[in-house]
């Protein structure tokens, strides 16, 4: 099995923990990821496909480009770019008058959109074809801790055309999640959105920290050890937004947030650096002492949020 | 809402009373007699707005050599002329609250709210149904979509009025609503539609026609610009490349921050969609203009 592994912009140039995590991860499930050399950002389905859908869907095809070059399907562990990825090449397949206008302009860059492969999440990959049962085998430290699983909001909608799960009553995060020991729990509005998407992070972060906090008040009440998630851009709303939240509220929120390769990246036994978790924003300790994981008191903050 | 808006003005009208009651018994009388004059306001605008210019040319006469003894005077002559012109319709305003003891309060105001058809925007459904939301005259209004806005609990964000103003054809109106940009794209809303509109297309076609007429955050172009200049909405950064090097990866991803001929493709791509002049790039100084 082989994907063209679509970076994004916030995991490789935010996170690196992920990419490192995801490329052990996979090396060790015999997934081959070949790098889609020279792709750019998906582009921001916020700003792009907000300003101009033209000018998203040339962009994004563009990058589909790519991987049919390899003759592979795309992965991509980010929601954001799952969207923008996932829903232009479901746009030019369907709709011949779109993929002319979109092929005349990748033309001047001298690209043509086929049509001929697939964009694929990560975790739905994970669920899909490699199953929880091997997942399960390849976890070494089961981890022990109570998680709020946030599904973020372009994985699984518009589910008319993603079709991977149920989107009002989703599983398959939590099981994937719980393969690695940990248990998912409950709480009130759990698959509300984070807040940072559509643009409204960098247009209105008021509103968006609104979000946030509402999120992060009610896996407090449901008593959570970590976060985890699918979506580097939520990730990143969980970390850099839970000290803005802080601040803003005045409130003392400190939950670990962990993206899902992060979290079987420890279930697998890698080092906590490796994971670049110790340059989160927020302090993932309490996270790795309940896991009874080794190293912390080598772990520096560097500084790696936006 | 419009509701709620009236009774604020009423409210606010009752705590200004007080403090404008000498004002009014001086001007209602001046009132009564300009209400008349005021039932069309907007051609009465446009008679003065011409003044300032009669007087301009009068001025330019002047300046020509009319009157060369006082040009200070006849340059601020259509200044003031300007300012009587801005009074205007503040004056038509204030008289529902002026008036507001004698009427029946709760149709105040109702004039300027009345939508007239100058306001609509014929094609504009039709638009936005061409530009790939064919779902847009299923909608009835049944305001689920609202209902399921995580967005609307806490801004003034409404999905339906989103939806009923691009299917009315209040282009103008709904184009220019910043509450349009309150949309975090959740996808809640139309995963509840009952009659499966594409909601969220529907809001990203309209914010489209926002950016046309040049209703763009800042913080939104500067994305636009960084994907410009290095292909990323998120570039790499010093910190990011330590830490990338740490843990035994290049210090720049194999993207268009490793490849420049692929960074020049993209380019390619946004200037032949002219994605550049919308967000006016500049590209000798590399800065927004």
């Amino acid at each position: 099995m082989a994907f063209a592994y679509f970076l994004g912009c916030i995991m490789n140039n935010r996170y690196p923990g992920i990419e490192k995590a995801t490329r052990i991860m996979m090396e060790n499930l015999d997934i081959e990821l070949k790098d889609m050399e020279g792709a750019s950002c998906c582009p921001a389905p916020g700003v792009f496909g907000s300003f101009d859908l033209t000018t998203w869907a040339a962009v994004a095809a563009r990058n589909i480009t790519i991987a049919e070059d390899m003759g592979a399907d795309v992965m991509t562990e980010c929601n954001g770019c799952f969207g923008t990825l996932f829903e232009t090449n479901h746009l030019l397949r369907e709709d011949e008058e779109q993929k002319e206008k979109i092929n005349k302009i990748l033309a001047e860059a001298g690209r043509e959109f086929k049509g001929e492969v697939n964009v694929r999440h990560f975790a739905e990959i994970l669920y899909n074809d490699v199953g929880i049962a091997k997942l399960s085998e390849k976890v070494t430290n089961p981890l022990n801790l109570n998680v709020a699983v946030h599904y973020g909001c372009h994985f699984l909608k518009p589910s008319a055309e993603i079709n991977i799960d149920n989107a009002l009553k989703p599983t398959i995060l939590d099981e994937l999640v719980e393969a690695t020991g940990a248990k998912s729990i409950p709480y009130k509005d759990k698959l509300m959105c984070c807040g940072a998407g559509g643009g409204l992070r960098s247009r209105d972060l008021d509103v968006t920290l609104d979000y946030t906090k509402e999120k992060l008040d009610n896996m407090t009440d449901a008593g959570v050890d970590a976060i985890v998630n699918v979506c580097p851009f939520c990730h990143l709303q969980f970390d850099v937004g839970q000290t803005e939240v802080n601040k803003k509220y005045g409130t003392n929120f400190g939950i670990p947030v962990f993206h899902l390769a992060q979290l079987y990246g420890l279930s697998m036994g890698l080092k906590p650096e490796d994971l670049t978790v110790d340059a989160h924003q927020v302090c993932v300790d309490s996270a790795l002492e309940k896991c009874s994981l080794e190293d912390i008191e080598n772990l520096d903050k560097i500084t790696g949020g936006e | 809402m419009k509701q709620l808006k009236r009774l604020k003005n009423m409210l606010l009208g009752e705590e200004k009373q007080k403090e404008t009651d000498e004002q009014v018994q001086q001007s209602e009388s001046e009132i009564e007699t300009k209400s008349k004059e005021t039932v069309t306001p907007k051609s009465e605008i446009e008679n003065r707005e011409t003044d300032p210019k009669q007087e301009q040319n009068e001025s330019k006469e002047a300046e020509q050599g009319l009157e060369p003894a006082s040009p200070k005077l006849i340059k601020e002559e259509p200044k003031e002329a300007e300012e009587k012109v801005l009074k205007v319709p503040k004056k038509v305003e204030e008289k529902p609250k002026t008036t507001r003891s004698d009427s029946m309060t709760l149709l105040e105001g109702r004039d300027a709210e009345t939508i007239t058809r100058a306001e609509i925007d014929v094609n504009f459904k039709q638009a936005v149904i061409d530009a790939g939301a064919e779902t847009l005259s299923l909608c009835f209004q049944c305001g689920t979509c609202t209902g399921a806005c995580p967005s609307g609990r806490r801004t003034p964000y409404r999905v339906r009025t989103v939806i009923r103003r691009a299917l009315m054809g209040f282009k103008d109106d709904l184009i220019s609503d910043d509450s349009l940009w309150m949309c975090s794209t959740c996808y809640e809303c139309q995963e509840r539609c009952p009659r499966g509109i594409k909601i969220v297309d529907i809001v990203k076609i309209a914010r489209n026609y926002a950016a046309q007429a040049g209703y763009m955050a800042k913080a939104h172009k500067m994305t636009g610009s960084y994907v410009i200049k290095t292909g990323h909405g998120v570039p790499i950064n010093d910190a990011t490349k330590a830490l990338r090097k740490r843990v035994g990866l290049n210090e720049l991803p194999p993207t268009t921050h490793e490849f420049p001929e692929a960074l020049e493709e993209v380019r390619t791509i946004l200037k032949a969609t002219k994605f550049d002049n919308l967000i006016g790039y500049n590209w000798e100084t590399g800065e927004l203009e």
